[in-house]
């Protein structure tokens, strides 16, 4: 029971890493909390929802059109509203990414409406000894692990990958050393989006697919980048883990309701004791 | 001139004093709305307009005040102005427990910590099912007339302003806006960034809770989704923005001039109205960040007291 | 008489880089103390964790025989410990005399009274209900200096008080210096400017890497040979 508790856990975990990655991306580069991340995730998942329903596209294989979509998204909403509070104080960045949160999401619940939708392609599970390990979940956590490997190879290897590594530690330095953080931030904000809604896609196969599905994920994703330590991105994916795996436990021993409860706990905890984080990041 | 400005005030006050005897029904609950978004806006006001602490949760504490309201009324049976005031209690208690740690933090980590506040007071309010009804809801006695009440929620929409006037004119105001300015430079001055901080969070939850309490007796019934949705949160930060924040009549500028609009317009379609009030956030962010009063104050350089 | 202000072995690390390394010295009341050092010597990084806003990992600090590592800002301030910064801290949306007012032990009459004297002090007297934001760099580099004055205190840091000041200005400023220190008070600077450090100071303390490499009176830092060493490398 316990293992099972932790398996299910960790698989989570690692869809919470990913999307939290991007959300530390923009707010190490830009320094703005992006309260519409969860919107940007669902988004992916509809994306894929239609993709599936319509014309019965693999919703693993839909990942290759949502993830460019919600780019591009992402690349627009940077372009037109958010590189204008980029240097502005930090509140301004919060209300506007929560008013584009707003804005999108109830023009998805007018479009779409706010029926729960869901994407019936994987079901059951195998048994692997005495853990019983749901197929949809485990391919989710592959694709997850695989795509935020991707993330952290490019961004450990490219010359852009690298140049949105140093604008987030320095901003000033990185534009004196000829980075254009004009296109970082563009890019930043894309890759961002392209992950989230990557999340939401591959979250579809898993749960429904509601307009405010993703509002939950912004404030998880930002508990994610608190345990692992601003500015600190492969922190950010142990801290996907730790947190899927509180919860795991939680739900294990406690009831499935409280477990956000327990993640919000977990936060201000954390925030407490150790602000840096549980490995080494900047306040 | 300033005796014209104060003559005018009283005038309205005035107005508003004797008005329920004279215009219909339709337009008394109208002005209670317009009072309860006065106070709810003007709360939001005093801890993120004057302090910069954006808190995104503040429903939390309207939807306390209407939770408490609402045991006491239906469980032990007390009257529902002094319920309503027990709001002022249990909200404020609630805004120490989550402002004592969360405050403590920078800006966008406090922000965050109030945005999952909403989600676990949900939670936690379906988990204690018996206490509260649960989805279902408490159910209080209908109300017989509307004064009360008006009078009632005109008590707290005045006592939001006037106490946002006190504070702007005290050296606290000035010290929590220091804070919103420079909250290092304000330390280095020897103010004690974290004890005025959770001051002024604690009166901002005080009204929200009594406003609450009104609410409850007025809607008579009171369940999970409609007392803590975000879309109260929205409205606040927009009447708020939109009107000025950090400034003193603002809030309830806003208050005023979007409940308007709303009631002739939107409030039809729901989803279609929050996706406006979104639209207008990043607006109001982008073009008019002082907001209305904010705008005014620079160009004639009007007084901070505004 | 003993030191006002003592610092024991304190030590700053960020990471993998020592900021400050076993630093120690002493400062008498009521003398001019410089503080000088290549860039990246960790000087400002020093006044940090005197006034709280770092903390120390290593040593102790010292105020009048009292700890005061540990503190957070508001209370290392309240024990009479100013610091002006090296890019410069004013509230500008407070005018030039709220910037002044918010400190928080003087009662409000005693405070307006203290206030405007301290702007007229400043010469920024005239533009008292301006916003502090809508100075010039001059004025509001003076506006700081008055704003340290106002929490009365007895040791002064100052983080680069002659940046981008020009020689009028300048001279004032080092007028007030002198002044203050004829009023009792204990000043320590960090300086770039060598010529304002070497006239005003009694003493000076040389930072490297984080580390004290001498200290004494400024003729004697003049020729040290670590010293010219450390600013302009093995010749």
């Amino acid at each position: 029971m316990l293992l099972q508790g932790i398996v299910s856990g960790l698989l989570a975990g690692g869809l919470y890493a990913m999307v939290a990655l991007g959300m530390a991306l923009i707010f190490g580069v830009m320094r703005v909390i992006n309260v519409a991340h969860g919107t940007l995730l669902m988004l992916g998942a509809y994306t894929t929802f239609w993709l599936f329903s319509l014309y019965g596209i693999n919703p693993f294989l839909s990942l290759l059109i949502s993830f460019p979509l919600i780019f591009l998204v992402g690349v627009i909403l940077q372009r037109f509203f958010v590189y204008r509070v980029v240097n502005a104080p930090e509140l301004s960045s919060l209300i506007l990414t929560f008013g584009i949160s707003i804005f999108i999401s109830n023009m998805a619940m007018v479009a779409w409406t706010a029926d729960y939708r869901s994407v019936e392609f994987l079901t059951g599970s195998f048994l692997l000894g005495a853990i019983a390990l749901s197929k949809p979940r485990l391919v989710v956590f592959s694709f997850a692990l695989v795509i935020t490997c991707l993330a952290f190879l490019f961004l450990n290897l490219t010359k852009t990958g690298k140049a949105i590594r140093a604008t987030s530690q320095q901003r000033d330095l990185a534009q004196v050393c000829g980075i254009n953080v004009r296109q970082i931030d563009l890019i930043t904000f894309g890759l961002a989006s392209g992950l989230a809604g990557a999340g939401g896609s591959l979250l579809s196969v898993i749960f429904s697919v509601i307009p405010e599905m993703g509002q939950i994920y912004v404030f998880k994703s930002f508990l994610v980048i608190v345990l692992g330590g601003a500015g600190n991105y492969p922190g950010a994916f142990f801290g996907g883990l730790i947190l899927g795996l509180a919860e795991g436990l939680a739900s294990l021993f406690l009831s499935a309701q409280l477990s956000e409860v327990i993640a919000y706990i977990l936060l201000v905890i954390i925030l407490l004791v150790r602000p840096t984080g549980l490995f080494r990041g900047r306040v | 001139m300033k005796w014209l400005a104060w003559g005018t005030v009283l005038l309205v006050l005035a107005v508003l004093a004797i008005m329920p005897f004279f215009v219909s029904n339709y337009i008394v609950s109208f002005a209670i709305q317009i009072f309860m978004w006065i106070a709810l806006a003007g709360s939001w006001n005093l801890i993120s307009g004057l302090t910069g602490y954006v808190s995104f949760g503040h429903v939390a504490f309207f939807g306390t005040g209407a939770y408490t309201t609402a045991i006491l009324v239906s469980k032990a049976e007390w009257h529902w102005l002094p319920a309503s005031l027990m709001g002022s209690v249990t909200a404020p208690l609630l805004a120490f427990i989550i402002g004592y740690p969360c405050l403590r933090l920078k800006g966008p980590y406090f922000a965050i910590a109030m945005l999952g506040l909403n989600e676990v007071l949900r939670a936690l309010v379906s988990y204690f099912e018996d206490f509260t009804g649960g989805g279902n809801g408490i159910s209080l006695p209908p109300i017989a007339e509307l004064p009360p009440v008006y009078y009632a929620m005109g008590g707290a929409a005045l006592g939001v302003v006037v106490l946002t006037y006190r504070i702007i004119t005290s050296r606290f105001g000035l010290r929590l806006i220091s804070i919103r300015e420079d909250e290092l430079a304000a330390e280095a001055m020897g103010i004690d960034t974290a004890r005025l901080k959770l001051y002024a969070f604690l009166l901002s939850a005080a009204f929200p809770g009594i406003v609450g309490g009104f609410f409850a007796w007025y809607s008579s019934h009171i369940e999970p989704i409609g007392t803590f949705p975000l879309l109260t949160t929205i409205t606040m930060i927009i009447m708020c923005l939109f009107g000025g924040k950090g400034t003193v009549f603002g809030p309830a500028l806003g208050a005023f001039l979007l409940s308007i609009f709303q009631e002739m317009v939107w409030a039809r379609f729901l989803f279609i109205h929050q996706a406006i009030f979104g639209a207008l956030i990043v607006a109001v962010v982008l073009l008019m960040p002082k907001g209305i009063l904010g705008v005014l104050q620079e160009r004639y350089r009007l007084p901070r007291t505004i | 008489m003993e030191n006002i202000l003592e610092l024991r072995d304190v030590t700053k690390r960020f990471g993998g880089v020592t900021a400050v390394n076993r630093c120690s010295l002493g400062l008498a009341p009521g003398k001019i103390y410089g503080l000088i050092g290549p860039n990246g010597s960790g000087k400002t990084t020093l006044f940090n964790c005197i006034t709280g806003l770092e903390a120390c990992e290593e040593g102790q600090i010292r105020f009048r025989g009292e700890r005061i590592d540990g503190l957070k800002p508001h209370q290392v301030t309240r024990r009479r410990i100013g610091r002006t910064f090296q890019v410069i801290r004013i509230f500008p949306e407070l005018t030039a005399l709220e910037n002044l007012l918010v400190v928080t032990w003087l009662p409000f009459d005693g405070a307006q009274r203290r206030a405007r004297e301290l702007l007229e002090l400043v010469t920024l007297d005239r533009l008292q209900d301006e916003y502090a934001g809508n100075l010039s760099y001059g004025q509001q580099k003076l506006l700081e200096f008055a704003r340290v004055l106002m929490t009365d205190p007895d040791l002064v840091l100052l983080d680069e008080p002659a940046a981008g000041v020009n020689r009028t200005l300048l001279n004032e400023l080092l007028q007030t210096i002198r002044n203050l220190r004829a009023q009792g008070k204990t000043i320590f600077i960090v300086e770039h400017d060598m010529k304002v450090i070497m006239d005003l100071s009694e003493k000076i303390f040389v930072l490297n890497y984080g580390e004290k490499i001498a200290e004494g009176p400024p003729e004697m830092i003049r020729t040290d040979e670590r010293v010219i060493e450390a600013y302009f490398g093995r010749s």
